[in-house]
C-alpha cells in the first residue's frame, strides 16, 4: 500500500439479508495499482461484498470510501462514473444484443469518443473472437467469450477500480489462464483490480495479497507469497479457526 | 365491409392491424424497460382523442399537435406522480397503481366532459375514397397504414440505430446491468414514457378520424385488445408486440368481413377463443423476448 491513501476502503461493513447476515463487520483495503483476492467457500459473503460496494446493497453498518469519498447510496448508474466497473458473477451479457452493442455500452460513460472507439477497436484485436462474431447476438457466445466480453466491456469505461466476482466459474482451464493473463496485463495501465475467486490456487498466485474471507468475516489477508502454504490458511478458508 | 372485395379486405386489415400493432407497440415499450403492464396507457389515447375534438375548429395540424403534446405531457406526468415514487416496489404494486391512474383520469374525464359520444372529424380531407383496381379503398385507410409503416419505421431506427434506443434495448433486458454500465434510469424511462404517448397520440388520431366519436372509455377498448396484443406476441418483445398487435387487429377485420353474417355478434368470441388456443401452444407468447431471465 506505500503508505498512499487506499482506493478503496472498507471499514467495518455488516450487511444482512432479513436474518441472515452475509458480512459481519469486514474491513480491507485496497491501494492503487495493486491485484487484491477475496476468496473463501460458498456462502462466505464475497459476493455481497462486491455487490455492496457496487451500490447494489445498502451496508447495515459501517462505510465505504473510494478515493477518499465516502459512497453512501445515490443512483446505481453513479457506481461507474465514480470509476467502479463491476463485473458480476454469471457473466451477465446482454444475451439479445449483439457483441459490438455490448462494447459500445460499456463505454457508455466515455465522453471522449475516438479514443473510446480505439479502446473498443483495440479489444477487438486483442479477441479476434469478438471481432469475427460482432454482429452476432451475444448470448450466443461460448462461456469462456461471454467472460471475455463481458470483462472488455468493463474496461471500456476506462475504470480506476475493476472488481471481477468468480470470472474463472465454469471456464476451461485454458480459458481461465487466458482471463488471468488479461487481468495482470492490465496492471501495467495502471488498473486497480479486486477479484473474487473460489479458485485459491489461482486467486493466490495472481493477487499481490489476499483476503481469506469465511461466514461474513475476513479470518486471514496478507501478502498472496505469504499466506500459500500459511500454516493457518486451511483453518481460515474452512472456517476453522476464530 | 359491404361486397367481400379482396383489396377492400386487405387494406381493411392492414388499417386495423397496423393501429393495433402501434398500440401494442406503446404498452410493450413501458413493459419492457420497467416490467408494468400500464393501464393508463388507454388514457394516454383516450385524452389524445379529447385534444382532437377540443380543437375541431384549427387547422388539422394545430390538432395534431395538441394531441402529441397532450398525451406525451400526460404520459410524463403520470411517470413522474405515480410511478417513479413506486419505482423500487413490487410489480403488483406498480400495476394496481397503473390502474388507479386509468381510472382516475377515465373518471375525471367523465366528470369534466361527460360520458356521452362526442362526434369528431379531425381529418375530413381523407375522407373521399379512391379507385385501386376496380376496388372503392378509403384514402383515409391508406393514410393509416402509411403513418402505421413510418411510425414502425421510425421507431426500429431510434431503438436499432441512436445511443438511447441501445441503452433502452439494454435496460429492457437487464435493467441493473445496464444502470451498472452507466446507463441512466430516468432517461430511459423517461424516453419510453414520451414515446409511448406519441404512439397513443397516433393511434388516437388514426382511430377517431375512422369511427367519427370520441368518449371517455375509448382507450379502454382500443388498449385491452393492445394487452391481448402483446401477451400473444411475447411479454417484453417489441417485435412480438408488434406482430401480436398486427395479428389480432387483422384477424378481428378478418372475422368481421369472413364470418357468416349471424356470426358475427360473436367476433370477439372467436377472436378470444383463438387467442387462448395459441396461449395454450406457446404460453410465452408466438415471439417471446430472450432476454427475459435472471438478473444480476
Ligand atoms: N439475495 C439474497 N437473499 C438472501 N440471502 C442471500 C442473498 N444473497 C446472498 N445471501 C446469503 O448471504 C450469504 C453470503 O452470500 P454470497 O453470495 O455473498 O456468498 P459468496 O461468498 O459469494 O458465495 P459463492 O462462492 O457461492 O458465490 C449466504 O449465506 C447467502 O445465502
Ligand atoms: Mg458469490
Amino acid at each position: 500500500m506505500n503508505g498512499r491513501a487506499p482506493l478503496l476502503s472498507v471499514r467495518d461493513l455488516v450487511v444482512r439479508y432479513g436474518a441472515i447476515t452475509a458480512l459481519d463487520g469486514v474491513s480491507l483495503e485496497v491501494g492503487e495499482g495493486e491485484i487484491v483476492a477475496i476468496i473463501g467457500p460458498n456462502g462466505a459473503g464475497k459476493s455481497t461484498l462486491l455487490s455492496t460496494v457496487a451500490g447494489l446493497r445498502r451496508p447495515d453498518a459501517g462505510g465505504i470510501s473510494f478515493a477518499g469519498t465516502p459512497i453512501a447510496g445515490g443512483a446505481l448508474e453513479g457506481t461507474v462514473r465514480r470509476g467502479i466497473a463491476y463485473v458480476p458473477e454469471g457473466r451477465h451479457v446482454f444475451a439479445g444484443l449483439t457483441v459490438l452493442e455490448n462494447l459500445e455500452l460499456g463505454a457508455t460513460v466515455r465522453r471522449d469518443r475516438a479514443e473510446a472507439r480505439a479502446h473498443l477497436e483495440s479489444f477487438l484485436d486483442a479477441f479476434p473472437i469478438l471481432r469475427e462474431r460482432a454482429g452476432e447476438a451475444a448470448g450466443r457466445l461460448s462461456g469462456g467469450e461471454q467472460q471475455m466480453l463481458v470483462i472488455a466491456r468493463g474496461l471500456l469505461s476506462k475504470p480506476r477500480l475493476l472488481m471481477l466476482d468468480e470470472p474463472s466459474l465454469g471456464l476451461a482451464p485454458k480459458i481461465v489462464d487466458q482471463v488471468y493473463e488479461l487481468v495482470t496485463s492490465l496492471r501495467r495501465d495502471g488498473l486497480t483490480v479486486l477479484v473474487v475467486e473460489q479458485n485459491a490456487g489461482r486467486a493466490l498466485a495472481a493477487a499481490d495479497r489476499t483476503y481469506v474471507l469465511n461466514a461474513g468475516r475476513v479470518r486471514l489477508q496478507g501478502r498472496s507469497a505469504e499466506l500459500t502454504g500459511a500454516p493457518d490458511f486451511d483453518a481460515a478458508y474452512f472456517g476453522l479457526k476464530d | 365491409m359491404g361486397n367481400l372485395n379482396p383489396i377492400q379486405i386487405l387494406v381493411d386489415t392492414v388499417s386495423v392491424g397496423g393501429l393495433y400493432a402501434l398500440t401494442a407497440l406503446g404498452l410493450g415499450l413501458i413493459f419492457s424497460v420497467m416490467r408494468l403492464a400500464n393501464f393508463a396507457h388507454a388514457e394516454l389515447v383516450t385524452c389524445a382523442a379529447y385534444a382532437v375534438f377540443a380543437l375541431s375548429g384549427q387547422p388539422v395540424a394545430v390538432a395534431i399537435v395538441a394531441s402529441v403534446g397532450t398525451a406525451m405531457v400526460l404520459a410524463l406526468a403520470t411517470e413522474r406522480l405515480a410511478f417513479r415514487p413506486l419505482r423500487s416496489a413490487d410489480q403488483t404494486t406498480m400495476l394496481i397503481a397503473s390502474f388507479a391512474v386509468s381510472m382516475f383520469i377515465q373518471k375525471l374525464l367523465i366528470f369534466t366532459v361527460g360520458s356521452r359520444p362526442k362526434p369528431v372529424d379531425p381529418l375530413p380531407i381523407l375522407a373521399q375514397p379512391i379507385a385501386i383496381a376496380g376496388a372503392q379503398v378509403s384514402l383515409l385507410k391508406l393514410a393509416t397504414i402509411l403513418a402505421c409503416i413510418a411510425c414502425l419505421g421510425a421507431l426500429t431506427y431510434l431503438l436499432r440505430r441512436t445511443s438511447i434506443g441501445l441503452h433502452m434495448r439494454a435496460a429492457a433486458e437487464d435493467f441493473t446491468m445496464a444502470q451498472l454500465v452507466g446507463v441512466r434510469a430516468n432517461s430511459v424511462i423517461l424516453a419510453a414514457f414520451v414515446l409511448s404517448g406519441f404512439l397513443a397520440a397516433v393511434v388516437a388520431l388514426l382511430f377517431v378520424a375512422q369511427t367519427g366519436f370520441v368518449h371517455p372509455r375509448l382507450g379502454v377498448q382500443i388498449v385491452l385488445v393492445g394487452f391481448v396484443a402483446t401477451v400473444i406476441g411475447g411479454l417484453g418483445s417489441l417485435p412480438g408486440a408488434a406482430a401480436g398487435g398486427f395479428l389480432v387487429g387483422a384477424l378481428a377485420t378478418l372475422l368481421q368481413a369472413l364470418l357468416p353474417a349471424e356470426l358475427r355478434p360473436f367476433r370477439e368470441a372467436f377472436l378470444f377463443l383463438i387467442v387462448i388456443l395459441v396461449l395454450l401452444f406457446r404460453p410465452n407468447g408466438l415471439w417471446p423476448a430472450p432476454g427475459l431471465k435472471e438478473r444480476v
